[in-house]
């Protein structure tokens, strides 16, 4: 039966017999879905900010990690650094400098090397390569530095005291 | 659109099925004609009725599809089921106060007269109409209606249901409604 | 006895248009915005992330009044 636009139930309004109101009712469900959008990315931009408030700043153990004489000079040495399982690398890059830097790429986490010949970090899944002076990315996909691992010296021993540039 | 309606009168209809054929020539359809022909009562008589879609102002097969694949165009003409949505479920032809819906099984789809669309949107006259030689299929301007002793309405009364639609039938004068009781006509005796 | 056809109604979709693609280009934007942001905070930025979710919330309230306008002139177009 026939029934005034005003009572119309809400689905014969969205799925209309005319051809003519389906203009505008394609056109407002694309605006009410792209506003939705916009809601849920809003949403996420207020994640982050609740999560930065709540981040507490890690309290960094210092650890010895290597022996200074114990790898060459160009030579690499992995650890481990602030928790069993966040993987480092450390790369004595002269006589006495010595870098180190998580070794999850910051694209998709996978394990950077040291290659040698062009004095750099490079991860194999995606091309993705960090300077050796400061980590920061040179090419490829990542976006974000390798966070760098503080070491201090003392003696024979290379000691990492923090971690810099992470969440 | 350009002045012209169409009018149905079956008491001129001859049976001579020009406007099937006609129909059938349609390439957006060939072969398949969208027709509704009848033969009143074959056996007690030669009388023959041919219906083209009434196209209704509140299409009841267009508001019972499951498939929403029945739409009203703006001019009024209810198009035949949208190819890709139709799923010939068979409501429409159930719903239909007319009898005008055909499913055809072979093509899963649901086919009934669209007034030929692509000719009248142009202004020119639907196949079943342009080739009627009684002109019990009529497409013309009111004004050449108004000449003949039957009166067009579009009003029709099926029960406690009103149906307006946009294609005429020719009845007596004076007639304000085309009333229609079913049963009165269903072939299974009721004791009243 | 054209009073069965409505006339054609086509008002309001060139505004309605317009509104759509302001809103995509908004969306893009903010998506920027989010993904930046993120970025930021990943590598340890965090003073950036206040005024990035102020302007994602304005840029929300925009589309969300865009929204508003095209239910508007849809009702006025179609009663």
């Amino acid at each position: 039966m026939p029934e005034k636009r005003a009572c119309e139930p809400l689905w014969r309004e969205e799925f209309s017999v005319s051809k003519a109101d389906e203009r505008y009712v394609n056109r407002r469900q694309l605006a009410k879905f792209l506003t939705l959008g916009s809601l849920g990315m809003f949403a996420g931009n207020l994640w982050i900010v609740v999560r930065s408030w709540f981040r507490k700043t890690p309290d960094f153990a210092a650890a010895t990690v290597a022996n200074a004489s114990e790898i060459p000079v160009g030579g690499v040495k992995l650890f481990q650094y602030p928790k069993p399982g966040d993987q480092c690398i450390m790369v004595r890059t002269a006589q006495d400098n010595y870098v180190a830097y998580s070794q999850k790429c910051t694209h998709l986490s996978c394990a950077v090397y040291y290659a040698p010949e062009l004095n750099r970090l490079e991860c194999p899944c995606h091309q993705g390569y960090f300077s050796i002076h400061d980590g920061s990315v040179l090419q490829g996909p990542p976006t974000r530095p390798l966070p760098r691992v503080v070491l201090e010296r003392k003696g024979d021993d290379l000691i990492a005291i923090r971690m810099e540039g992470e969440v | 659109m350009y002045g012209y309606e169409f009018y149905v009168d079956p008491s001129r209809c001859i049976g001579c099925q020009s406007c099937v054929k006609a129909c059938e020539e349609c390439d957006t359809h060939r072969g398949q004609s969208m027709i509704n022909f009848d033969f009143i009562d074959r056996s007690e008589t030669i009388g023959t009725a041919a219906y083209v879609c009434w196209h209704c102002d509140e299409p009841t097969c267009a508001q019972v599809c499951p498939a929403d694949a029945i739409k009203k165009g703006e001019d009024g003409v209810v198009m035949s089921a949208l190819k890709p949505r139709c799923i010939a479920c068979s409501n429409c032809v159930l719903a239909c106060p007319f009898g005008i819906p055909k499913i055809v099984p072979e093509y899963e789809q649901m086919m009934k007269c669209d007034m030929c669309y692509d000719r009248t949107s142009v202004g020119k006259r639907p196949m079943c109409a342009t080739v009627c030689p009684s002109q019990a299929l009529s497409y013309v301007r009111p004004e050449e209606i108004a000449n003949r002793r039957e009166k067009p309405t579009n009003v029709f009364n099926f029960g406690e249901q009103k149906i307006t639609t946009q294609v005429y039938m020719m009845t007596p004068p004076g007639t304000e409604a085309v009333v229609a009781d079913i049963t009165e006509f269903m072939w299974e005796k009721v004791n009243a | 006895m054209d009073g069965h056809a409505k006339p054609q109604q086509n008002r309001g979709l060139t505004a309605i248009d317009a509104v759509s693609a302001l809103l995509t280009i908004l969306l893009i934007v903010q998506m920027w915005l989010l993904s930046a942001t993120l970025d930021n905070y990943l590598a340890g930025h965090t003073d950036a992330v206040l005024p990035a979710a102020i302007i994602s919330g304005l840029i929300f309230v925009s589309c969300f009044a865009l929204y508003r306008f095209v239910r508007e002139v849809d009702k006025s177009a179609r009663g």
